[in-house]
């Protein structure tokens, strides 16, 4: 593998670290507290929001829709082992690529991301919220998978592979890609707010 | 009041001031957030009723998120189509008036089950932010908001009316009482608590105040309402005027402060309360110097420090509980109205789902108050009239004018055959006289 292409990926994956947190930056600029007289906990109240109130029994969305669940949570497995592939080959091409039935995760993981696609495509409520970007974006992760399971079981060089990974870290921050850090801090956030306010933790009975 | 009639070339300068404003108070996290899994449908009570796109959240917040887009990020500069974002022209923000006013009363159910945690009813007020900065507030709302801030009340009744009101609620209430001492205090300065209502209790509902008075009484409590200012809503929330917003809380916390009060304690509003105690602070950009909080906490100290004697056998028949969205969901107040509503009645049961996940009754939003939407808004509400049926429940408590409101005109449309009540009512009648 030529140092050339591993240094364009690692640039690629420099600018998205670099632009994420440039939009960090930007999005929390001026952001301000609660100034009414807290009536909880904000730090229970975020570890509520990332543990509790992301169960099946607390989140409708995720106890009404399991298998969509269960879809995105095994895309979203499969993209962070890719990422961590594409990551260790930037910063260590030396080491094994380890067994190919590792392969199977980034493959299933690309199955669940083309089901997404095709719900995307199907569904009249999906198509009224998406851009082209959303359909991009899907797209590249599966290409990103797709380019992991291939690596891994030895259908393509690490070289493919970074090409591909390089492309996948040089649109994640303009588009939903962007939700990789934005997941994170839209729900501390709300986490936080809800602590604070003393909606979060909910009352033991949970209201179920 | 909000800008009325901006030139066309002004509108997306307006809009682009105002967007910016509320990003920076709400942090741009949750409009950077939405991956539109479209999984919040179930969430909503709009779409549960009439499940077509344009009432799915993620849609609604969509419509918000595209001009955020167009302004605030790199591929919505460079590349809109692509990520689809949508300038903010005249035609465009009279698109997203449908969305953020007509379709969602921003309960914020759906960013509580959100799947990746977007407050979807913080991106729809930004939504609403903008449109209140160039003057396309749905007009029966903004009527509302205007008379708030020209009148110190949103129904704009005078002082004088007031007085008048609070006398003959008080020569009835000891009539009833069989006490000629209880009173309805106005303008009484260095009382202790400074008491806010919603002008519906004084024009429509007189019910809520005088039980109120009468619970005040028994409880020795030393009170008054200002005759200036006592509305304890804020429809600067609704219509998403912080401007307006601000002047509201500080005409009320400042008469307060005139009367020499140490307490403000806010009757059962649910919007009010969110404005007051959450909202008004930040919208003032000061911390209050009196402390705040619902007559529901108050009514729940009473009875737990014997200041009350209340026998539930007076509320003999099944009484279920309403949680208002903005008191509970937003506000934080679930448990001191069921405390209160335990010992005050003999047959308590809960809807399902209840507390911070409780359905919004359809009233929400300044709802109530945009006729145009008013079909829309009896359709939402079907599904807190299952809630209530499903109970069996003969009285809905609901600590929130605007949610009895609707309940009112739910109870004669899906034929419930319930009572609305407010829960200090129900405090009142289960009082024991000495």
């Amino acid at each position: 593998m030529s140092d050339t292409l591993r240094i364009a990926a690692a640039a690629s994956f420099g600018w998205t670290v670099l632009s994420l947190a440039a939009q960090f930056a930007q999005a929390r600029g001026g952001g301000r507290s609660d100034l009414g007289a807290r009536a909880g906990s904000p730090w229970r109240g975020l570890i509520y929001n990332f543990s509790t109130a992301m169960t099946p029994a607390h989140k409708e969305s995720v106890r009404l829709h399991p298998v969509e669940f269960g879809i995105g949570l095994l895309l979203h497995l499969g993209v962070f082992f890719a990422v961590a592939r594409a990551a260790a080959l930037i910063a260590a091409p030396a080491v094994p690529t380890g067994p190919a039935a590792l392969g199977v995760l980034p493959g299933l993981s690309l199955l669940a991301g083309l089901t997404l696609f095709v719900r995307r495509l199907a569904a009249a409520d999906l198509r009224a919220m998406s851009s082209p970007d959303d359909y991009l974006s899907l797209l590249l992760t599966c290409a990103l998978l797709a380019g992991a399971q291939a690596f891994q079981t030895g259908l393509l060089s690490a070289a493919g592979f970074l090409a591909v990974a390089a492309v996948f870290f040089l649109y994640l921050p303009l588009g939903k890609l962007r939700h990789a850090l934005f997941f994170f801090v839209a729900r501390a956030d709300y986490g936080r707010r809800l602590g604070y306010r003393g909606v979060y933790p909910a009352p033991r009975e949970g209201g179920r | 009041m909000a800008a009325a009639a901006l030139a066309p070339a002004e509108v997306t300068r307006v809009a682009r001031d105002a967007l910016r404003r509320s990003v920076r108070g709400l942090g741009a996290y949750h409009l950077n957030a939405c991956v539109g899994c479209g999984l919040c449908g179930e969430s909503c009570h709009v779409y549960l009723t009439d499940p077509v796109p344009e009432n799915l959240p993620g849609v609604k917040a969509a419509r918000v998120i595209s001009h955020f887009r167009r302004y605030h990020t790199l591929a919505g500069r460079l590349a809109p189509l692509l990520v689809g974002a949508r300038a903010m022209t005249p035609d465009a923000l009279d698109d997203l008036v449908e969305s953020v006013y007509g379709r969602c009363t921003a309960c914020g159910r759906c960013g509580l089950n959100c799947s990746v945690g977007v407050d979807v009813g913080a991106v729809i007020r930004t939504g609403r932010n903008v449109l209140a900065a160039v003057g396309k507030v749905p007009a029966n709302l903004q009527a509302v908001v205007d008379n708030q801030t020209g009148t110190g009340n949103q129904m704009a009744i005078t002082s004088e009316e007031l007085k008048d009101t609070a006398a003959w609620i008080a020569e009835d209430l000891q009539l009833e009482m069989g006490r000629d001492d209880v009173r309805i205090p106005v303008d009484e300065e260095g009382a202790r608590v400074f008491y806010l209502v919603n002008p519906r209790e004084v024009k429509f509902f007189p019910l809520s105040l005088s039980a109120a008075a009468g619970v005040f009484h028994v409880a020795g409590e030393s009170w008054t309402m200002s005759s200036r200012f006592y509305d304890v809503t804020n429809y600067g929330l609704f219509s998403g005027d912080d401007r307006a917003a601000a002047e509201i809380t500080r005409q009320a916390v400042d008469e307060a402060r005139r009367l020499g009060c140490e307490e403000i304690v806010l009757s059962e509003c649910g919007h009010g309360f969110r404005s007051f105690r959450w909202e008004g602070p930040n919208w003032l950009g000061k911390r209050y110097d009196l402390p705040m909080r619902s007559v529901l906490e108050l009514l729940d100290e009473y009875i737990a420090d014997g200041r009350i004697t209340v026998d539930p056998a007076k509320n003999a028949e099944r009484v279920t509980l309403h949680d208002p969205c903005n008191l509970v969901r937003w506000g934080g107040v679930s448990e001191p109205q069921r405390r209160v509503l335990k010992r005050v009645a003999t047959d308590f049961v809960e809807m399902t789902p209840r507390r911070a996940q409780n359905f919004c009754c359809g009233g929400g939003g300044g709802m109530l108050s945009m006729s145009e939407y008013g079909e829309r808004r009896v359709a939402s509400g079907r599904i807190k009239a299952d809630q209530i049926a499903a109970t069996g429940a003969k009285i809905v408590a609901t600590p929130c004018h605007n949610c009895a409101d609707q309940l009112l005109e739910l109870n004669k449309h899906y034929k419930l055959g319930v009572e609305i009540q407010a829960v200090v009512e129900l405090v009142y009648n289960a009082l024991v006289l000495d």
